[in-house]
């Protein structure tokens, strides 16, 4: 199959995807008990005003014509207004949606600057002091809790020293670095046992592989076969291994915005939890759906048009 | 005791894999408990450690979890309170110890349950093919989609916080890996001689599956099973922490560190300790998988 109509075959995946998850949060509102109209209109409310309610919202048709209507509002971008603030969803999203973007982005980055060196380091000297030190650390990594590690940053970093803020999000771009640094490092330390596991792996093959006996038999120095085939390889399959961690890394981010106070869209689902605000939560969810599946789909269509050795499934 | 004993790597075995008995009688007790590589022995230790605590955690426990004592709120370590008391004057270190009787059964079932689910659900998809096969892995697709942690906070919820909606949160929502895993394993399985010969020798076809095709395909799915305990405890904790999980005032210990964290100038020990146990039981479980991997790829 060619590389195109792989493309554009895995696009239309989505379609039935959407709707999948779609149906899943939609579900939500049927499974939650309580009726979703007294939450609205409040306890006092007489009958009267509950059925306007109810009928203004079209509650009393078939579970499919809701779903339906569901759909057709999700596709306009309408979420729905929150119970809590009364804002629109959508309205509380894109506010919360930068914090969380420079938590991930930040994030990511750190997570890069561990792992690929350490990779590097534990697939050069396998077996060795060095490969010992790395695996030890990372099975702790993987042990560690990442509100935790957050908590213990603030106790042994944070408080100490003075250089970060104990929570919340600066204003200014220095003092936004300043308050995203303790937790993309949390976020970093949580993942990058994940990243260092596979790229080791995938280091060791690339180093037995025959090109690189080849390079080595033709003279090539050791440090430029490391930085010509291993780094290059090692940075593009990071990449991959990173996009499969997108769910890892956003329950990461709500665990971690609510260790920090930071205001992004993770405190955001976790204070529309505690408050039973069915929408907020809702529109949350769908979100981070969404962005699973945009990753997903972004790191196959990049794998398809830079890897000529992908086997494309039919 | 050299450190390349206690963190052997897959590919460099020649350390951690003892002598065999030679000749050809079977290995003997003693011969058996040798081949355990010492890390599997760490780890079994301090899991065993943590299920003593938590079967004899009255006896253990100085005080009751869940009292309050309004006169010593936020104790420091004293010979009374060995770990001080919390917000409500409660003792830390008897809540400590009877957390584990929450965290350990349920990081446990957060995990088995799952496990069960994605197998049996596997192993029909693999093994009718067809229709079975086209709806488990479609919704397993879609399952997929879904951050699940992300999901589950959802899920729990709409269900109502609590032990049992967590653990059935966990277990909709963890058995797609499990499934995809024996699957593949049963579709492998299955094109083997001896199943052909059974099915040709009339056996039906839920016999096969369970005398021919099951033991083949479980013991992959089994060494999965302690990193995913790991994974279920520490999630149960953080759902716990982000005060979604195990309502109060059961101990917990994700619960408590959440309660401990605005102390940490004054009580550093509050939020400190409860998050080194849950590291304990990490790491314990971790060379537990580990091992079972590597046992595995041998």
């Amino acid at each position: 199959m060619g590389r195109f109509s792989f493309i554009a075959k895995r696009l239309l995946q989505v379609i039935p995807m959407m709707l999948g998850i779609i149906l899943v949060v939609f579900l939500l509102l049927q499974i939650t008990p309580g009726d979703p109209v007294r939450q609205i209109v409040g306890l006092r409310a007489t009958e009267e005003q509950l059925d306007e309610v109810r009928e203004e919202m079209s509650l009393d048709d078939h579970v499919l014509v809701q779903y339906g209507r569901y759909v057709a509002l999700i596709a306009q971008g309408d979420l729905g207004y929150s119970y809590k603030s009364k804002q629109p969803v959508t309205s509380l999203i894109r506010d919360r949606m930068v914090v969380t973007a420079w938590l991930l982005t930040a994030g990511i980055f750190l997570t890069l600057l561990i792992s690929i060196p350490a990779a590097i380091a534990a697939a050069l000297y396998r077996g060795r002091a060095a490969d010992q030190v790395i695996r030890g650390a990372g099975l702790l990594g993987l042990s560690m809790p990442a509100f935790w590690v957050g908590v213990m940053l603030l106790l042994l970093v944070a408080l100490p020293t003075g250089w970060f803020p104990p929570g919340g999000f600066g204003e200014t771009f220095g003092e936004r670095i300043r308050s995203i640094f303790l937790p993309a490092l949390t976020l970093a330390l949580g993942s990058s046992p994940f990243i260092i596991r596979s790229l080791r792996a995938s280091m060791i093959s690339v180093l037995n592989s025959d090109y690189v006996a080849t390079g080595r038999a033709s003279g090539g120095s050791r440090r430029r076969l490391i930085r010509r085939f291993v780094f290059r390889n090692a940075a593009v399959s990071s990449v991959t291994v990173l996009a499969l961690e997108i769910g890892f890394l956003l329950f990461g981010a709500v665990v971690i915005e609510t260790t920090f106070a930071l205001p992004g869209l993770g405190q955001g689902l976790v204070l529309a939890a505690r408050g039973r605000d069915l929408p907020a939560i809702q529109g949350y969810t769908l979100l981070f759906a969404v962005i699973v599946v945009a990753v997903y789909l972004l790191s196959d269509i990049a794998q398809a048009m830079l890897d000529p050795r992908v086997e494309i499934e039919s | 005791m050299t450190f390349n004993e206690y963190f052997p790597s897959p590919s460099d075995d020649s350390s951690s894999e003892q002598p065999l008995d030679s000749g050809g009688t079977p290995p003997d007790e003693r011969g058996l408990w040798r081949r355990i590589p010492m890390k599997a022995k760490i780890g079994g230790a301090i899991v065993l450690l943590y299920v003593l605590v938590a079967l004899f955690a009255p006896v253990i426990a100085t005080h009751d979890p869940i009292e309050i004592d309004p006169v010593t709120r936020l104790a420091s370590p004293t010979a009374e309170h060995i770990l001080g008391t919390d917000e409500l004057g409660r003792d830390i270190f008897s809540r400590i110890v009877y957390a584990t009787r929450v965290d350990l059964p349920l990081g446990f079932l957060g995990a088995f349950l799952p496990a069960l689910l994605g197998v049996a659900l596997g192993a029909m998809a693999g093994y009718f093919g067809g229709w079975v096969d086209s709806v488990i892995m479609r919704v397993s697709d879609v399952v997929q989609a879904f951050p699940a942690y992300i999901l589950i906070i959802a899920l729990v919820f709409a269900l109502g916080q609590g032990a049992s909606s967590i653990i059935f949160a966990f277990t909709i929502l963890g058995w797609v890996a499990y499934a995809r895993l024996v699957r593949s394993e049963v579709l492998r399985v299955r094109t083997l001689d001896y199943v052909h010969a059974a099915r040709v020798a009339g056996l039906s076809r839920f016999r096969i599956l369970r005398v021919h095709v099951f033991p083949n395909v479980i013991s992959q799915a089994l060494v999965y099973l302690p990193s995913d305990i790991v994974f279920a405890t520490l999630a149960l904790a953080a759902f716990s922490f982000l005060g979604l999980g195990i309502p109060p005032p059961t101990p917990e210990w994700g619960a408590m560190i959440a309660e401990g964290q605005p102390f940490i100038r004054t009580n550093w020990w509050f939020a400190t300790v409860p998050g080194l146990v849950i590291v304990g039981l990490g790491l314990g479980m971790s060379l537990v998988g580990e091992s079972a991997e590597e046992a595995l790829e041998r």
